[in-house]
């Protein structure tokens, strides 16, 4: 309860317009009020409607990356992994809500990887330390990425009871945001402490 | 060098082994000057270059190190470890990895610099990494390597991400900086490599050290470079044993690691004492072989030097005969023989100037000087073995004579053969004859005692006695002698040849043909200052006139007085005639002693007459006074002043005073006998004039030598003497005169023989005036003839 108050009062100071739409905007900066792209925020409902059953994705290995690089999918998606290359690829997870591991293989591994916990999974690829894929699995039914203004926009953001924004880059828990039932459309600002861009994998060569 | 030697031979070694030496120190001095600035720069320029190597090897050492951690923390299995979150599985995984790469330790560290494992010692789980700014420059730089002092030891840390490939974590490995890393940089540079702490309270520790040295020493020379102000990097500082630079490594670190590089000298100094003392050993030796060689060298050209030398002072004592032997055909020999030509030519010159020195050219015989030096040498050795020397004089008689008649070549020859007859006679080859000028020879006879000597003036006048031809005539030559010995006679050649002198002269008076010294002869330095007082005594009045009174035979009337002088000498007393009398003679004073007598005898005469004592004077007058051409006027001149008739006085005149110069005593007595004086013959008897030369001269009486009158009475010659001299006088025409007449038997034989006039102690002595005066009275009052001749009469 205390963390949800904490949040809330941020909430609070980033402020809402009074219109009527239900539309939410939210934008993610970073500690430096720099936007922050390819965030994945998310809306929580108080009476969350169940989630739609999750429909399988892909994330390719083209030209010794990962297509898409970050991608979101709700819990309980089983993604498979296609390797384009003409090389073979190693692709793993260390994170915590999914530790597997492709061994080296061409083409479409035989069975999907299920991710059924929600966190971010940080892909590599053993062979490849330039390669990597960020894919965040959300319990929510609602949840997008924001674009290269750090922004995302909620059509029917009415019933919002909370807002959350991870990255790849932050350390710890995902920021959250409580909105007032029934509050009118409006714009919210989440800041997230990233860190340094150094713990990133290093450049592709 | 004061200490120089002064022979040519030291200074040749000491120049030769001194320029060896010096060179050689030189040398030794220049190559170690040489190899230790040589050293110095080698050791620098190691210094230098190891310095690169160094910090090139531990950077690649660190990069290897970095790269294996990369690696390692890579590995899938080892990140499945780390992400496992079995704290026990992920120990292991970091003790294995760790292995792998040979860490000392290994720690793991979160994001936030929170260590989740470590392998060190000390447990540091949930704490702080220890080197939080070596993971602020890996977050920055993606990896990072540093020293880090930790755990109580200093370890090269490398810090690695653990990838997921997202950074999840730090690896640190370490790897212990100690003594085996620093020996194993020292191999690869060949410095000796320390490694130092500074802890953040400033205390210096060491970490590791390649040296054997005490673990004080690099902290103490870090810090002392420190003090000094010797900057970190690529000054070169030279320490103890060698160079040294320091090095800080790694300021982003916790604890400041320094590293001090060293380079020793030792070992590049010990080749070159190795090479000093190979040196000295050399110098050594050549200083050895060049002293030995200059001995042989110098002793070649200082040897011949030395008999030169020995030669040259051989022949400045004298000695001429001695050959100078060197056989060298270098410039020694030449010298050598150069000098063979001078003493060659100095022994002749020597022999020729000795000849004109020391020989008498008309006889052969060595002259005075060759005699004298002779003499002494003799004297020394005489003196020392305690031996007698005797020296003889002789001086030919009458020589002047022969010269004056028959010329000065006869007179040469007469000489030449009075040599060779006096050569006959030398005892020994010890002894040796002179000729010391005009007629005088000397005898010089060492060992020869006085009776000695004796005999050989006896065998002298022997040799004489045969006369000798010269020129084809015969002529009669005799000598005197005087005869002196060392030391019972003088202990010094002028004392003794003065003395022979005196005996020379003693033995022409007394006829005796030679005289041993006795002492009376002389009284030398009396005589001198006697001489010099007698002209006061002459004109102080300490001179006094005695009269001995001569009577008339065979009356006894007395008829004449003798002038006899007495000197009241005011120190001496009375001093006899025959101690100044001669000698005034010798010095011309005898003139002036005449003047007086004549003058104060006249005025006595003068003074007796007008009292009615009528006595006639007679004065002695000496050989000088007969040779003065005033002599004469002299005489007048005191008569006429007394007032006195010629007739009174008598001149007596010796006959050897008269045969001095006979042509002048001739004319001088021819003179005064034209005055009206009459004049006498004394001493007749001694002399060898001749009655014709007599029979010539104007005298009036002849007085017979009192020597044969002392002894008449029992010498029966003196007595035929006395007797036929009587008789020749009145036979002559001329009045005879006895003195010495000491005895009434005398007086009465002389009375007997016809004798005109006695004179002698036994009719009186000598009287002052006063007391002649009285005398007179008495005799002429009682008219009492002495006793003799009374008992002559009867």
């Amino acid at each position: 309860m205390s963390r949800r108050a904490l949040v809330f009062a941020i909430a609070l100071v980033a402020g809402f317009d009074d219109a009527a739409a239900a539309a939410l905007e939210v934008t993610v900066v970073d500690q430096d009020g720099r936007p922050v792209p390819d965030a994945v925020v998310l809306l929580r409902a108080p009476a969350a409607a169940p989630p739609t059953a999750p429909v399988p994705g892909i994330i390719d290995q083209i030209d010794k990356r990962f297509v898409p690089a970050v991608s979101a999918v709700p819990v309980g998606t089983s993604m498979s992994f296609p390797n384009r290359d003409d090389i073979k690829h190693h692709v793993y997870s260390f994170s915590p809500p999914k530790v597997f591991e492709l061994k080296l293989y061409h083409g479409v591994p035989a069975a999907p990887v299920v991710f059924d916990r929600p966190g971010l999974v940080t892909l590599g690829c053993n062979i490849h330390d330039g390669m990597v894929a960020y894919l965040y699995v959300v319990d929510a039914a609602t949840f997008a990425l924001t674009d290269a203004r750090g922004s995302v926009r909620f059509a029917d953001g009415t019933e919002t009871a909370s807002v959350e924004a991870w990255h790849h880059q932050m350390d710890g828990e995902p920021v959250r945001a409580t909105v007032a039932p029934g509050h009118p459309e409006g714009s919210l600002t989440l800041v997230l402490p990233l860190l340094a861009a150094a713990v990133l994998p290093p450049p592709l060569e | 060098m004061s200490a120089l030697p002064q022979s040519l031979a030291g200074r040749l070694l000491t120049l030769q082994g001194g320029l060896t030496l010096l060179l050689g120190i030189a040398v030794v001095g220049a190559i170690h000057v040489f190899a230790h600035a040589n050293a110095r720069a080698q050791a620098a320029k190691e210094l230098a270059t190891g310095t690169r190597v160094f910090e090139h090897v531990l950077a690649s050492k660190g990069e290897r190190l970095r790269q294996a951690a990369e690696v390692l923390a890579a590995d899938f299995g080892f990140r499945g470890a780390v992400v496992s979150n079995d704290r026990a599985t992920l120990q292991s995984a970091l003790v294995n990895h760790g292995h792998r790469i040979g860490a000392d330790v290994m720690m793991m560290t979160d994001l936030k610099g929170r260590v989740s494992v470590t392998t060190a010692q000390t447990p540091l789980t949930e704490q702080a990494f220890p080197a939080p700014r070596l993971l602020a420059r890996a977050q920055a730089a993606g990896a990072a390597t540093g020293i880090v002092a930790h755990d109580g030891q200093v370890h090269e840390m490398v810090l690695v991400p653990v990838r997921a490939p997202n950074v999840i974590g730090w690896v640190a490995m370490g790897f212990h900086v100690d003594d085996a890393l620093a020996q194993e940089l020292s191999g690869l540079t060949g410095l000796e490599v320390s490694f130092l702490v500074r802890h953040t309270d400033g205390a210096l520790t060491l970490a590791g050290s390649s040296g054997t040295t005490d673990a004080a020493t690099p902290v103490d020379e870090l810090r002392e470079m420190i003090a000094r102000g010797h900057a970190a990097g690529t000054e070169v500082i030279p320490v103890a044993d060698g160079l040294a630079t320091w090095r800080a490594l790694d300021a982003s670190a916790e604890a400041q690691t320094l590293i001090v590089l060293r380079r020793p000298l030792t070992e590049a100094l010990r080749t070159a004492a190795t090479l000093r003392w190979t040196l000295f050993a050399l110098i050594g030796l050549s200083t050895v072989l060049s002293l030995v060689g200059g001995t042989l060298i110098a002793r070649g050209v200082t040897d011949p030097l030395r008999r030169l030398g020995g030669a040259a002072r051989a022949i400045s004592r004298g000695e001429y005969a001695t050959r100078v032997e060197v056989r060298s055909g270098d410039e020694v020999g030449a010298l050598a023989r150069a000098f063979e030509h001078m003493r060659e030519a100095i022994a002749a010159r020597e022999s020729t100037i000795m000849d004109l020195a020391y020989r008498d050219t008309l006889t052969g015989l060595p002259n005075r000087a060759l005699l004298q030096e002779r003499f002494q040498q003799v004297l020394g050795e005489a003196h020392a073995a305690g031996t007698p020397v005797s020296l003889l004089l002789l001086d030919l008689d009458d020589f002047q004579l022969v010269n004056g008649t028959l010329g000065h070549q006869t007179g040469d020859l007469l000489l030449k053969g009075v040599a060779r007859r006096l050569q006959g006679i030398l005892p020994d080859r010890a002894a040796l004859l002179a000729r010391l000028g005009g007629d005088e020879f000397a005898l010089m006879l060492p060992g020869v005692d006085v009776a000695g000597a004796g005999a050989v003036a006896e065998a002298a006048r022997h040799a004489l006695e045969i006369p000798l031809d010269v020129a084809g005539q015969t002529i009669d030559v005799a000598g005197s002698l005087g005869v002196v010995t060392f030391p019972v006679h003088g202990d010094d050649f002028q004392t003794l040849l003065s003395r022979a002198d005196l005996c020379v002269g003693v033995a022409k008076r007394t006829r005796a043909g030679y005289a041993i010294y006795e002492p009376g002869y002389d009284q030398s330095p009396e005589r001198l200052t006697l001489l010099g007082e007698l002209r006061a005594a002459i004109e102080g009045g300490q001179l006094e006139l005695y009269y001995q009174p001569k009577i008339a035979l065979p009356g006894g009337q007395p008829v004449q007085v003798e002038a006899l002088v007495r000197w009241h000498h005011p120190v001496r007393g009375f001093v006899p005639p025959d101690q100044f009398i001669p000698f005034a003679e010798q010095t011309g004073s005898i003139r002036a002693i005449t003047r007086w007598v004549l003058a104060t005898g006249c005025a006595q005469l003068a003074r007796w007459r007008a009292r009615g004592v009528y006595l006639n004077l007679c004065v002695n007058v000496s050989a000088r006074d007969l040779v003065d051409d005033g002599f004469p006027a002299l005489v007048a001149e005191m008569l006429a002043q007394a007032g006195v008739a010629p007739g009174g006085l008598w001149l007596e005149i010796t006959e050897s005073a008269i045969m001095d110069d006979p042509l002048q005593a001739e004319q001088t007595l021819k003179r005064l006998d034209e005055l009206g004086v009459h004049l006498s013959i004394d001493d007749f008897g001694t002399g060898y004039s001749s009655l014709a030369y007599l029979k010539r001269l104007p005298v009036d009486e002849l007085k017979i030598d009192k020597t044969f009158v002392l002894n008449m009475d029992r010498d029966q010659d003196d007595a035929a003497i006395v007797r036929s001299t009587i008789d020749l006088g009145h036979h002559m025409g001329l009045a005879v005169v006895a003195e010495g007449v000491d005895h009434a038997e005398t007086l009465a034989l002389l009375a007997q023989w016809g004798c005109d006039i006695a004179q002698g102690y036994y009719i009186s002595r000598p009287l002052r005036a006063d007391a002649l005066e009285a005398w007179f009275a008495e005799r002429t009052l009682s008219n009492s003839p002495p006793a003799a001749l009374r008992r002559a009469h009867a």
